[in-house]
């Protein structure tokens, strides 16, 4: 389309405040990760949710008697962009049993996890830092982590999402199409909650 | 969403059995009710031969052959529904078109190897066809559903529902079938990829698709643990987990057999269900056939405290004779009333002592399955229990 703008000029035309906002939360980001402290808050939140995410989507089983050992398909890189077995779910690669347990690793599932992961850990990082500011108000402390929680739902294994097998409940027409909304959902959600939370955090305590 | 059958079908009218089934056709008309295949291998003689042998041997059916890309009769059984109204009631199970990949390069180990990576209660899905028999682990087909195989020559597809808890076999010529990723009743809906149709598991007949009425013919699937499978094919080889994809086969993401527990021991569903019917619990076990007469049932438990069950389907005596050593029954259409009774050997009858699997009857081909899946698809089931 001729119509096309660089991302800048995109920037450009949002509002005025929103432009902030995003700038704010952007600085914010950076200087989270620039902290050892909120860095350290970061990756411990992304390593657990990347880890409670995989073991939702049952590409992570905790068996602590498998050993080490490891098996390729052929053609892995043919193989990771066919679809898995639920929305954005994708194949698996290889098999490694890790001695803790046998991660089924698909690469674009564990990128997508790792990217909802990390803005996880950003969320639960800065409300942390706004409910620790005296000039923060009305942050309610687990905004980010409530964000967080549609994406495990997406998980499906074989004939079913996973959610509905652990809790009981039968699928309807209504859930089904609800169910294939939850990651997008979630990673809107996140994101919203970054840029929300960003809004009253003292950009000058980071 | 459903379609005609196509009209190029020609119709082969096949040899054995046929005026004995001509009685029974009129059981799915006049009602407007639709009609699916029960794979009965018709007159006397039986191809089953009591260890889970095929019986649907070429030349044995009674049904009324179909011309189609894979070997096809017409439907035979009554229903309770139009086929249209499965097509309408299928459900996304949550993976797209193959996202449960189907096994079609399947490879095997040895029996000795089987004992290495297999417990011995472990389930298994045995096939046995001119001698060949092989096993398929039930632990790696719950991540794959179908396998595309040859066995003893034929080339047939070994489907497993997991959360029916049923496997049904088919001959499917030079045909591949693959898993839709959609459901009704909670049921594996195959595809093939010749046309694309639509083919409920339990059901065995097309719903959607060029092929919409016509049905698979179908061939014996034992249900059994390794052990018993092993012990009785001793020769035998078995689906081992060199299947081309990365899967945790250790795992079993709906729960356990061995021992049985999560989803295969509660009272919940995933989905909704066309039927129930409360006569037994939703996952009790059993034995399920259907032909021309009607569909029966038969509580797995019972038989086997029994060992020979008998009843009526659509007016006709039908039995069922249990296998204690592969822990599975074989269902057989008894018009004439033959007499037959349990004896210490096996089953007795006029003309001798024979197998369970082997009686002098017409067998139908018969399945394990929970009930509430059964009852779905044929809510007027005639139920032993």
């Amino acid at each position: 389309m001729s119509n096309q703008q660089p991302p800048n000029e995109r920037l450009a035309a949002l509002p005025g405040k929103t432009r902030k906002r995003l700038a704010t939360t952007g600085s914010l980001v950076g200087g989270l990760l620039r902290r050892p402290g909120t860095l350290a808050v970061v990756l411990a939140v992304t390593a657990l949710y990347l880890t409670a995410f995989l073991v939702v989507m049952q590409d992570f089983t905790f068996d602590p008697g498998v050993g080490f050992s490891s098996f390729v398909v052929d053609q892995p890189l043919d193989r990771m962009f066919e679809p898995g077995p639920g929305h954005y779910q994708y194949e698996p690669i290889a098999v490694l049993d890790v001695r803790i347990g046998t991660w089924v690793f698909s690469p674009l599932n564990t990128a997508i996890g790792l990217f909802l992961s990390v803005l996880v850990g950003l969320n639960i990082a800065l409300t942390y830092l706004a409910v620790t500011q005296p000039k923060s108000c009305g942050i309610e402390a687990g905004t980010g982590i409530l964000a967080a929680v549609p994406a495990l739902f997406a998980g499906s294994a074989c004939c079913g999402p996973v959610i509905f097998l652990v809790v009981g409940i039968q699928a309807g027409g209504v859930l089904l199409t609800a169910f294939q909304w939850l990651l997008p959902a979630a990673t809107l959600l996140l994101l919203g909650s970054l840029v929300l939370v960003a809004g009253r955090v003292d950009p000058t305590a980071v | 969403m459903s379609q005609e059958p196509s009209r190029r079908r020609l119709l082969l009218l096949a040899g054995g059995g046929l005026a004995a089934l001509a009685g029974c056709t009129g059981g799915g008309d006049g009602n407007g009710e639709g009609s699916a295949n029960g794979a009965d291998n018709g007159g006397d003689g039986a191809s089953t031969d009591g260890d889970g042998t095929a019986n649907s041997g070429d030349g044995e059916q009674s049904a009324e052959q179909v011309e189609g890309p894979m070997p096809l009769v017409e439907p035979e059984v009554p229903l309770q529904y139009e086929l249209s109204t499965f097509a309408e009631n299928a459900v996304s199970g949550g993976p797209p078109k193959d996202g449960i990949p189907s096994i079609d390069d399947p490879n095997f180990d040895s029996a000795a190897e089987g004992d290495e990576d297999l417990d011995p209660e472990d389930p298994v899905f045995g096939v046995e066809i001119d001698g060949d028999a092989r096993a398929y682990r039930q632990d790696v087909l719950v991540h794959h559903e179908i396998v595309n195989d040859t066995v003893g020559g034929r080339n047939v597809a070994v489907s497993y529902c997991p959360l029916t808890g049923t496997v049904v076999g088919f001959e499917r010529g030079d045909v591949e079938f693959g898993v839709s990723g959609m459901l009704v009743n909670n049921n594996l809906i195959m595809y093939d990829r010749a046309t694309d149709s639509w083919w409920p598991q339990i059901l065995g007949t097309a719903v959607t698709g060029e092929l919409t009425g016509a049905s698979l013919r179908e061939l014996r699937v034992t249900w059994t643990t390794w052990e018993r499978w092993r012990d009785e094919h001793p020769e035998t080889q078995v689906l081992n987990t060199n299947t081309g994809y990365a899967r945790n086969y250790g795992h079993d993401p709906y729960g356990s057999y061995n021992p049985r527990g999560g989803y295969y021991d509660n009272d919940r569903f995933l989905f909704d269900t066309l039927d129930e019917d409360d006569r037994l619990p939703p996952k009790d076990i059993v034995i399920g056939a259907r032909s021309t007469d009607g569909a029966v049932a038969f509580e797995k438990e019972l038989l086997r405290e029994e060992g020979l069950l008998e009843t009526t389907v659509g007016g006709v005596p039908y039995l069922a004779a249990y296998d204690p050593a592969l822990d599975t029954a074989y269902i057989y259409r008894n018009p004439d009333e033959i007499s037959v009774e349990r004896t210490s050997e096996g089953y007795g009858s006029p003309d001798g002592t024979h197998g369970a699997g082997s009686l002098p009857l017409g067998s139908v081909n018969a399945f394990d399955g929970m009930w509430f899946a059964w009852v779905g698809f044929y809510s007027d089931l005639e139920l032993v229990a």
